[in-house]
């Protein structure tokens, strides 16, 4: 799985690559539009290191709020399963919020609470929060019939065993949705970071677009990608592991 | 009767005549009007910012016709965060941009084939902004210890850098505060110096001081011996080389366009000319930002506007390869193009 999602990571990142070479040589332009192959070799060896730092702080940040979203989706999800007035209530306050545009909520976020990791925490799990508690409330709201009949019918029905029913039914839903809603929080973590943060590498493309260095972008593209890449792998994992587990049990 | 009859055909004749000429005269008109016309040669000019003071010649120029009196149609696009004019220049995208001296090196410094026309600020509108009831200042040696906002990766960092080399002041001496665009950390007195443009948020901002009572000055880098260039107005040596009849056009007519938006007698129409294309700033505030930019722009009488500054583009130059923000030295005589 890890070879996998690397190599086809690879696969489109050369080929974008490769597309932006032909273009500067079929058109004859400049370092400065587009960098040569020795000169993003040089920012390589000269920025990977630090950028490495900036990616993983980055991914920290990102696995926190995607943790954090989960949970609460998760809290509000089992809540709002109880009556359908909340349910429909919370889905419609999340389609309000979610429809906000976040580079116009973050600088509000950040003159609350300065430029720290506290902001940085809270765009990245605003951003990935909304799709996964939509997604957690079509599941936890959406009776598995057939089973829960079974136990209502004896009066061994509890709200704990509801959920637990809805989920293990859903379990593969859940896992494609949190893996999907990891990407997010990746990328709202670097537009955070981008927008106003002192930290990771969201802020070092941000420096490196006002000296014009596109090299240094691509650097840091290609090691965001190996990230995300990873955490995707690892949370694919985790999920397949706890249905083979559940399946056991 | 047969006179009378001869004399009304002659007249027939003759009125036949000049409708007939009227009509050829008409066609003759008509097909004149439809026919080939020298078109005006259309450009595309990049600015470097959105629609704004620093902008008002160039508005001014396109609005009063200078550029269509020369024969050109120039399309006069707003930059932003986003948009680089010097990329579009070389992808053929523009034909004229706006950028700072920074750019242009960084950009030459990486083999970009562009020339410097002319100067726009010959003073760098940016500035720190600083109260004198908090912060003393009389010279660069004050800076020590001072807690100082910089935009890490932009041209202020480059500038403050100078700045304390010039003023033989090490960075563990100062304190760098990060600064973005929220300005809470200087209305609440944690910061000593705020980065600002003198000609466009410093007209906003000291507006916002004076109403709370507060006092305020700004340091001014070109006053303490850094002359960083700020816009300059730039093409491709390709344009240069093989329309420079085209370049020279456009070049009278921006400069004759940025001298009258410049000239008190014509600031009523400079605001309106700028309030047309950006609605967002009061007129009030346009106006002072506009006399705020002529003591910027203008050179000291008897120097043409536009005038290239060679030895403050030098500086710029060591300052950036001090820094190490350019690879190596770039040959700046060689960018900067005049006509002979």
């Amino acid at each position: 799985m890890l070879h996998r999602r690397i190599y086809q990571f690879l696969i489109i990142y050369t080929l974008g690559l490769g597309l932006l070479l032909a273009l500067k040589y079929g058109l004859n332009l400049s370092d400065y539009v587009i960098p040569s192959p020795a000169e993003i070799g040089r920012t390589s060896r000269a920025y990977a290191g630090p950028y490495l730092l900036a990616v993983l702080n980055t991914l920290a940040v990102a696995i926190l709020g995607h943790i954090l979203s989960i949970g609460l989706a998760t809290l509000v999800a089992v809540t709002g399963r109880l009556t359908a007035w909340i349910g429909s209530f919370i889905r419609t306050a999340a389609y309000n919020i979610q429809a906000y545009p976040m580079v116009a909520v973050a600088p509000i976020i950040f003159i609350l609470l300065g430029d720290g990791l506290l902001s940085r925490l809270l765009i990245a799990a605003m951003i990935c929060y909304f799709p996964l508690l939509l997604s957690f409330i079509g599941v936890f709201s959406e009776p598995v019939r057939e089973i829960e009949h079974f136990y209502e019918s004896t009066g061994r029905m509890t709200w704990r065993l509801q959920v637990k029913i809805r989920a293990f039914e859903n379990i593969q839903k859940l896992t494609t949705v949190i893996v999907g809603s990891a990407t997010m929080a990746m990328v709202g973590t670097i537009v955070a970071e981008f927008i106003a943060a002192t930290a990771g590498i969201g802020y070092s493309i941000r420096i490196a677009l006002y000296q014009s260095d596109l090299a240094k972008i691509l650097v840091a593209l290609f090691l965001i990608g190996v990230g995300t890449s990873l955490y995707l792998v690892g949370l694919e994992w985790a999920g397949n592991a706890l249905q083979a587990r559940w399946k056991r049990g | 009767m047969r006179s009378k009859r001869a004399g009304s055909a002659v007249e027939m004749a003759s009125t036949r005549q000049t409708a007939a000429t009227v009509f050829l005269t008409a066609c003759l008109a008509l097909l004149a009007a439809c026919g080939p016309q020298e078109k005006p040669e259309e450009v595309n000019y990049r600015l470097k910012w959105l629609y704004n003071i620093s902008s008002v010649g160039d508005l001014y120029a396109e609005a009063h016709g200078h550029f269509a009196r020369s024969g050109l149609k120039v399309n006069v696009k707003p930059g932003g965060p986003e948009r680089d004019a010097l990329k579009e220049l070389e992808l053929g995208h523009a034909q004229f941009g706006v950028a700072s001296a920074d750019q242009v090196l960084r950009a030459a410094a990486k083999g970009a084939p562009i020339v410097v026309l002319a100067q726009l600020f010959q003073v760098n509108p940016l500035h720190w902004i600083y109260r004198p009831d908090q912060t003393a200042f009389s010279g660069g040696g004050d800076l020590r210890g001072r807690r100082i906002g910089v935009t890490f990766g932009g041209n202020d960092e480059a500038i403050l850098r100078a700045l304390l080399a010039r003023w033989g002041i090490a960075e563990d001496q100062v304190t760098l505060f990060s600064v973005r665009y929220d300005y809470t950390p200087f209305y609440e007195r944690r910061v000593d110096f705020w980065p600002l443009y003198l000609n466009a948020q410093a007209v906003i901002i000291g507006e916002k001081l004076e109403k709370a009572g507060e006092t305020f000055a700004f340091l001014s880098p070109d006053q303490l011996g850094v002359r960083f260039v700020a816009n300059s107005v730039v093409t491709t040596r390709a344009m240069v080389e093989k329309r420079p009849e085209t370049v020279k056009r456009f070049l009278a007519a921006l400069l004759e366009g940025w001298r009258e938006a410049l000239d008190p007698r014509n600031e009523q129409t400079a605001v309106q000319v700028l309030l047309e294309a950006d609605r967002e700033t009061p007129e009030a505030v346009v106006r002072r930002q506009l006399s705020v930019t002529r003591e910027l722009m203008l050179p000291p009488a008897g120097v043409a506007f536009g005038t290239i500054d060679t030895a403050a583009w030098k500086q710029t130059e060591e300052i950036l390869r001090s820094q190490g923000l350019i690879p190596g030295s770039v040959d700046v005589e060689s960018l900067l193009f005049t006509f002979k």
